[in-house]
C-alpha cells in the first residue's frame, strides 16, 4: 500500500515535469502576444486561434476584431528548416540503419579476431562529448567546403548515430535464438538468412533503431547551429532559436516548437507498440 | 539413408581441442547416441556431421563420399536442436515448409509431404499457430516434423528432449525411437542423459574431454565398459568404485578383500550396486562400513554406506531392509561380478577368480 502511493506521488511529479512545458508551448501557440502578456494567465485560452501558425510559414491572419496579425520576418527560415530537417532525418535514419544493420550483426553473432578491440573503436565515437569534435569538425569543413551543406551535417549526425545504433542492435541481434544453424540446414545463405529471417524477426529492434536515428538527427542543435546555421541549409532547431534574436513573438515561436514536437508525437503514437515490444534480453517471447 | 564415416576427425577452437582425432562409423539406418557429459565435444561432433562447424583436421564420409567440404544443406541432413528451435515468426506450417523451400518439388509435392508429416506426427490442430503458442512438447513434434518432411540421408538431434519435463520425455523418447525405425533413417541424438542413450540407442558412443571412451550396445556399454569414466557414467546408482591394489591374487582397499584373478598392482575395482550384498555375520574380507542414507524407490532401496570420509559405497536392498543412519554393517561385492581398471582407466582382463 505504502509502496503504491509513493509510485503515486511519483508519477504525478514526473508527468508534471514533462508535461507542463508542453501545455505552456500549446497554450502559447493559440494565443494573441496580448493575451500571452495578460496576468493572471487563462489557464485554458478562451478564444484559441491558428494566428501564429499561419504566420511562421508566411501568411499574415485577421483576428477577431479586425486586428492584423502579420505574417512572420522567420517563415523562410522555418519552412527551409522543416524541409531539411525532414530531409537530414530520413537521409541520416536511412544510411544509419544500412551500415549499423550488417556492422551490429557481425559483432552480435559472428566470431573473429580483434572482434573486442574493433568493437571498442567503433564505440568510443558515443564516449566523446560532441563539443569536443565541434571546433575540429568545423575547421575540417571549411577545408573541405562541407560547411553549410546538408550532407556534412548528414555525416556528422552518422558519426554519434552509427555507433550509437549498432551498439544497441548488437545488444539485441545477440539475444535472438541460433535460427541461421536451422537456415544452413535448410539451405540459406548467411546473407538470406540475415536480409529473409533475422531481420524479420529482430523488426521491433529495428524499428526503435530507426526511430532513434531519425530523432536524433531531428533534435539535433549543436552541430546545425555552429556547421550550417546561417548558411541556405539550415534544420528546424536552428530555424526556431532565430526567434531567440529578434523582435519577441513569443506565440511564433511556441508554433514553431510545437511543429518540432510532431515528429516524436508521431513515432511515440504509431511505433510505441514496437518501443514497448522491444526487449533487449529475450527478443522473441 | 546414409553411412556416415568420421576418420581422425579433429576439431580445435584456439588453443582447446573440442575434439580429438575421432575416429567412427555410423552404418546405415542406425540409431547412435553420442554420450558424455557437457563439454566433452559431443554437440562440437554433431555439427561437423551436419557441415555447421568445419573441422580442423580429418574427414566426414556419407556413404563413402567426402563431404568435408560440403554445406549442411548438401549433405541432406535434417536437425533437430536444443529446446526444439524453430523460426519464432514462422507458423508450424510455415516452418516445416521451409525445409522444403530448396527441393525443387513441385507445390503439389510439397503439399502432400507436408500432410503425410503432419498426419504422420498428430500435428494438425497446431499448423497455423506460432511457435511460442505451442507447448515444449509441441514443438519437438513441429520440429522433428520439419526435419523429416525432407527425407534426410541422416537425422541429426542435439539434446531435444533437455528442455522438456521429465513425463513428456519419457513419453517422447519412445516416440522418437518408433519414428526412427518405422522410417530407417540413419539417426545421431546428442545427450548428456544415459537414460536416453540407454533406452534409445542402437549404439552408444560415449565421449569425454574430446575423445571417444568406447562404442558399443548400450549393453555392452554397461557390462563390459572400457574405461573407469565409461563404467563410472553409466548406471543409476552409479558403479561404486574402490581404489587399491592387488596382491597375490586378492584385491585390498578401504578394509575390503576380495579373491580376483589379476596382476599385482594399483586397481580400482568396480562394482555396480545390485552385485553388492550387506552380510548377516563377521565374515573375513568383508567390508565395515556405517549407513549414511537409505533411500526407498518402492521397488527396492538405495543404501548408501561410508567405509571411510572419501568412499560412499551404494548397496541396493529390498525395500524391507531397515537400518539407522550411523549403524555398522558388512558389506561384500560379488567377487565374480566385479571390474578391474588399471592406474590409466583402462579396465584388466580378469581370469576365474580363485574361490577363498
Amino acid at each position: 500500500m505504502k509502496r503504491t502511493g509513493f509510485l503515486t506521488v511519483a508519477l504525478i511529479v514526473a508527468l508534471f515535469w514533462s508535461l507542463i512545458p508542453i501545455y505552456w508551448f500549446c497554450r502559447m501557440a493559440f494565443l494573441t502576444p496580448l493575451e500571452i502578456q495578460h496576468y493572471p494567465w487563462p489557464l485554458i485560452p478562451h478564444a484559441p486561434n491558428l494566428a501564429a501558425f499561419y504566420n511562421i510559414f508566411g501568411f499574415p491572419y485577421v483576428l477577431p476584431g479586425k486586428l492584423l496579425s502579420p505574417a512572420s520576418g522567420q517563415a523562410e527560415q522555418i519552412i527551409r528548416g522543416l524541409q531539411d530537417s525532414v530531409l537530414v532525418s530520413l537521409v541520416v535514419m536511412v544510411v544509419t540503419l544500412a551500415i549499423a544493420i550488417p556492422l551490429a550483426y557481425v559483432f552480435a553473432r559472428m566470431q573473429f579476431r580483434y572482434k573486442s578491440s574493433l568493437l571498442f573503436a567503433i564505440l568510443f565515437a558515443v564516449a566523446l562529448p560532441p563539443v569536443s569534435t565541434l571546433i575540429p569538425f568545423y575547421v575540417m569543413y571549411v577545408r573541405l567546403g562541407l560547411a553549410g551543406t546538408l550532407g556534412g551535417l548528414v555525416i556528422v549526425d552518422l558519426t554519434i548515430t552509427v555507433p550509437f545504433v549498432t551498439w544497441m542492435l548488437i545488444g539485441y541481434f545477440r539475444n535472438l535464438p541460433p535460427i541461421e544453424r536451422l537456415a544452413w540446414v535448410d539451405g540459406y545463405s548467411r546473407f538470406a538468412a540475415l536480409t529473409r529471417l533475422v531481420l524479420p524477426l529482430a523488426r521491433s529492434g529495428v524499428a526503435v533503431a530507426a526511430i532513434i536515428a531519425f530523432l536524433f538527427a531531428w533534435n539535433e542543435f549543436t552541430y546545425a547551429l555552429v556547421l550550417v546555421n546561417g548558411t541556405t541549409a539550415n534544420t528546424l532547431p536552428t530555424a526556431v532559436s532565430g526567434f531567440l534574436h529578434q523582435y519577441p513573438e513569443p506565440g511564433n515561436l511556441a508554433a514553431s516548437v510545437l511543429i518540432t514536437f510532431l515528429p516524436p508525437a508521431l513515432v511515440a503514437y504509431f511505433l510505441q507498440r514496437h518501443v514497448s515490444e522491444m526487449n533487449l534480453v529475450d527478443p522473441v517471447r | 539413408m546414409a553411412r556416415i564415416e568420421l576418420q581422425q576427425l579433429h576439431k580445435a577452437f584456439g588453443d582447446l581441442a573440442a575434439v580429438r582425432q575421432l575416429d567412427l562409423e555410423i552404418t546405415e539406418g542406425e540409431f547412435l547416441v553420442l554420450l558424455g557429459p557437457s563439454g566433452c565435444g559431443k554437440t562440437t561432433t554433431l555439427n561437423m556431421i551436419a557441415g555447421l562447424e568445419a573441422p580442423t583436421s580429418g574427414r566426414v564420409l556419407f556413404d563413402g563420399r567426402d563431404v568435408s567440404k560440403i554445406s549442411a544443406y548438401q549433405r541432406n541432413v535434417a536437425m533437430v536442436f536444443q529446446s526444439s528451435l524453430l523460426y519464432p515468426h514462422l507458423s508450424a506450417r510455415r516452418n516445416i515448409e521451409t525445409s522444403l523451400r530448396h527441393s525443387g518439388l513441385t507445390r503439389a509435392e510439397r503439399d502432400r509431404r507436408i500432410t503425410d508429416v503432419v498426419r504422420m506426427l498428430e500435428i494438425d490442430p497446431l499448423v497455423d499457430k506460432l511457435p511460442s503458442q505451442l507447448s515444449g512438447g509441441e514443438r519437438q513434434r513441429v520440429a522433428t516434423a520439419k526435419a523429416i518432411v525432407r527425407e534426410p540421408a541422416a537425422f541429426l538431434l542435439d539434446e531435444p528432449l533437455s528442455a522438456l519435463d521429465a513425463a513428456l520425455r519419457l513419453s517422447l523418447r519412445s516416440e522418437i525411437v518408433n519414428l526412427q525405425k518405422r522410417l530407417g533413417t540413419t539417426t545421431v541424438l546428442v545427450t548428456h542423459d544415459q537414460v536416453e542413450a540407454m533406452t534409445m540407442s542402437d549404439r552408444i558412443a560415449v565421449m569425454s574431454g574430446g575423445r571417444l571412451e568406447q562404442v558399443g550396445t548400450p549393453d555392452q556399454i554397461y557390462n563390459e565398459p572400457a574405461t573407469l569414466f565409461v563404467a563410472g557414467f553409466l548406471g543409476a546408482p552409479p558403479m561404486n568404485l574402490i581404489a587399491g591394489q592387488v596382491e597375490a591374487g586378492r584385491f585390498h582397499g578401504v578394509g575390503l578383500s576380495v579373491p580376483i584373478a589379476a596382476a599385482p598392482g594399483p586397481v580400482t575395482l568396480g562394482v555396480r550396486p545390485q552385485d553388492m550384498r550387506v552380510l548377516a555375520s563377521e565374515t573375513e574380507g568383508a567390508l565395515v562400513a556405517h549407513v549414511f542414507a537409505l533411500e526407498h524407490l518402492g521397488r527396492e532401496s538405495v543404501l548408501i554406506a561410508e567405509a571411510d570420509k572419501s568412499t560412499k559405497l551404494r548397496v541396493l536392498v529390498p525395500p524391507s531392509f531397515g537400518a539407522r543412519v550411523g549403524e555398522r554393517l558388512l558389506l561384500a561385492p560379488d567377487p565374480a561380478r566385479c571390474l578391474l581398471f588399471d592406474a590409466n582407466g583402462r579396465r584388466l582382463p580378469l581370469g576365474t577368480p580363485v574361490r577363498s
